[in-house]
């Protein structure tokens, strides 16, 4: 166990939503030849030290055994496990440095790029980094944090680069204590078994029932292609921004402005069908839902999430506040009926299924879809941290992933005043017309 | 405000609750089944604070609705019905008095 923190067990076994995303990542690998990689951007001003950050990650990789542990099934069976005993003879996670002699307001063309080179999971390929110093670093620099998906949620890798701030100020250590909820994610009330899989069974169900109308998403159903992602950042000013986060709270209410981002995501799409001229007949979105117990430590590593789907007829895209109307009863609805939960329950069960049974269950009640597209919405990116090892923090934001079908995917924060829409797409899917179409539905949407 | 899907919402009301019993309830369920916080979260704690989020409020919403048969829209609150539990219990029995 030499190396490996007392707190961790050797085999730490996925969440149901890590197993989710690990289908992904084998579908992504086996069809488009990539990973499902997540990538966090900071735009830093001058004063970051690449080498001091370069021993920090040294130094948290070699006390927390889990960012570079490879993940298995234990003997071939039962859920796959992150297997922290082998960490220690893996790799540390990269750091690749590179000088450009000026900044661009375009981020570095290298950081889409890593998003289409693959991870190896069983070897415990799960995190890398990429620091673009303009002069030197005296213009500033961006950082990019790529990891496998399931190595943590938005959330939890905005706790892990608050907790590398703080080691780098002293106030913490490279050694924390795992919270409880990162071994086992928080869960209320205990429910039984046959509970359990009721409540599975009802998700299934309700997610079979998607399929009707059927939908298509801009790519179309899967296929065999290399995956070839590329993003565009809208970022909005203060001015605009706090337009639009006060029209979201007066039309979605404040607790749920995510509902009107999504509104405006699923209108930006369906204003590039309309000018294919094509009917996508229905709208299927997850939304993440985070699942950490509210008000407890938070949990930095594994996904802790589950997905509350919305299924909203083409039709009723038309106005954006009866489309807002529609998810809102919705979302009330599935809470009310307990998807929530279920699809945690669902999700631990399937755990144990093979993988490429797992994906193959997941498009087949879609058509081979997963779902129109993915979004998220993460409300105020690193609240309230204004400054990275020492270093301003000019601008962040969430580059989430997406498989070549669907091929679009947009997840949108707020930094420092300013909303950032981030839009991630296969490069073949949209055209450069049709990027300036989403663009401008977007805003115009945004700022209605 | 009742839910628009609940229209026999005032049928299947089972019993409007003292302002004071609505508090203690609210306190209760935030305390036991939705959060997670320790001794020192009191009935005028802050409920944002606490990490109530729009989960857990829609939660609580319909925990009430269980108890009380009706449904308050959760689009009605403002930061300031989530100071806390006294707060939100006062928007509560408001709108179940007048349901």
């Amino acid at each position: 166990m030499r190396g490996v923190p007392p707190q961790l067990p050797a085999h730490l076994p996925l969440t149901g939503a890590d197993c989710f995303l690990r289908a992904f990542e084998h579908e992504i690998r086996r069809c488009a030849g990539s990973s499902h990689s997540s990538q966090l951007v900071l735009r830093l001003g001058p004063g970051f030290d690449a080498g001091i950050f370069t021993k920090l990650v040294e130094q948290v990789a070699r006390a927390q055994p889990i960012v570079r542990a490879p993940i298995r099934r234990r003997l071939g069976v039962g859920p796959p496990a992150y297997c922290t005993r082998a960490a220690a003879r893996r790799p540390l996670p990269e750091v690749a440095v590179h000088d450009s002699p000026a900044p661009d307001a375009a981020l570095p063309a290298r950081f889409a790029a890593r998003l289409n080179q693959p991870l190896s999971l069983r070897r415990g390929e799960l995190l890398r980094f990429d620091i673009v110093r303009y002069a030197g670093g005296a213009a500033g620099t961006d950082l990019a944090a790529s990891w496998a998906h399931l190595l943590f949620d938005g959330a939890g890798s905005e706790c892990f680069v608050r907790w590398l701030d703080a080691c780098f100020r002293g106030a913490a250590t490279p050694e924390i204590t795992p919270d409880p909820n990162e071994l086992a994610p928080a869960e209320r009330p205990e429910r039984s078994l046959r509970e359990r899989g009721e409540g599975a069974t009802r998700w299934q169900r309700w997610v079979s029932a998607l399929g009707d109308p059927p939908m298509r998403s801009l790519a179309g159903p899967l296929r065999r292609t290399r995956q070839s992602l590329r993003y565009d950042v809208h970022t909005f000013s203060t001015q605009e921004t706090a337009r639009i986060v006060a029209s979201a709270q007066r039309r979605a209410g404040f607790l749920t402005p995510m509902l009107f981002y999504l509104s405006v995501a699923i209108r930006a799409h369906h204003a590039v069908f309309r000018a294919r001229g094509v009917d996508p007949g229905s709208f299927v979105v997850p939304l993440p839902v985070n699942l950490r117990a509210k008000g407890a430590a938070a949990a930095v590593f594994r996904t802790h999430t589950s997905l509350l789907w919305f299924h909203v007829p083409s039709s009723e895209t038309g106005s954006l506040d009866a489309l807002l109307a529609v998810l809102k009863q919705q979302r009330l609805d599935a809470i009310r009926s307990g998807h929530v939960e279920n699809g945690v329950y669902a999700m631990d069960f399937a755990r144990f299924a093979p993988t490429r049974l797992y994906a193959h269950l997941a498009r087949s009640a879609l058509r081979g879809e997963l779902c129109s597209f993915f979004f998220a919405y993460t409300g105020e990116f690193l609240d309230g941290l204004d400054h990275f090892l020492g270093s301003e923090i000019r601008n962040g934001f969430h580059v989430a992933p997406v498989p070549p079908s669907p091929g679009s995917c947009i997840a949108m924060s707020l930094y420092a005043g300013h909303l950032n829409a981030t839009h991630v797409f296969q490069d073949d899917v949209l055209t450069q017309r049709e990027r300036e179409i989403f663009a401008a539905q977007l805003r115009e949407d945004l700022l209605a | 405000m009742c839910h628009p899907a609940r229209p026999a919402a005032t049928l299947l009301r089972v019993s409007i609750p003292t302002r004071e019993a609505l508090t203690e309830r609210v306190f209760q369920l935030l305390r036991d089944e939705i959060l997670d916080v320790d001794g020192s979260f009191t009935a005028r704690s802050n409920l944002l604070e606490a990490g109530l989020d729009s989960l857990a409020v829609t939660q609580l919403m319909l925990s009430i609705e269980e108890s009380t048969g009706v449904w308050v829209d959760e689009s009605l609150l403002t930061p300031e019905h989530l100071e806390s539990a006294e707060a939100l219990a006062a928007l509560l029995y408001e709108q179940l008095s007048g349901a």
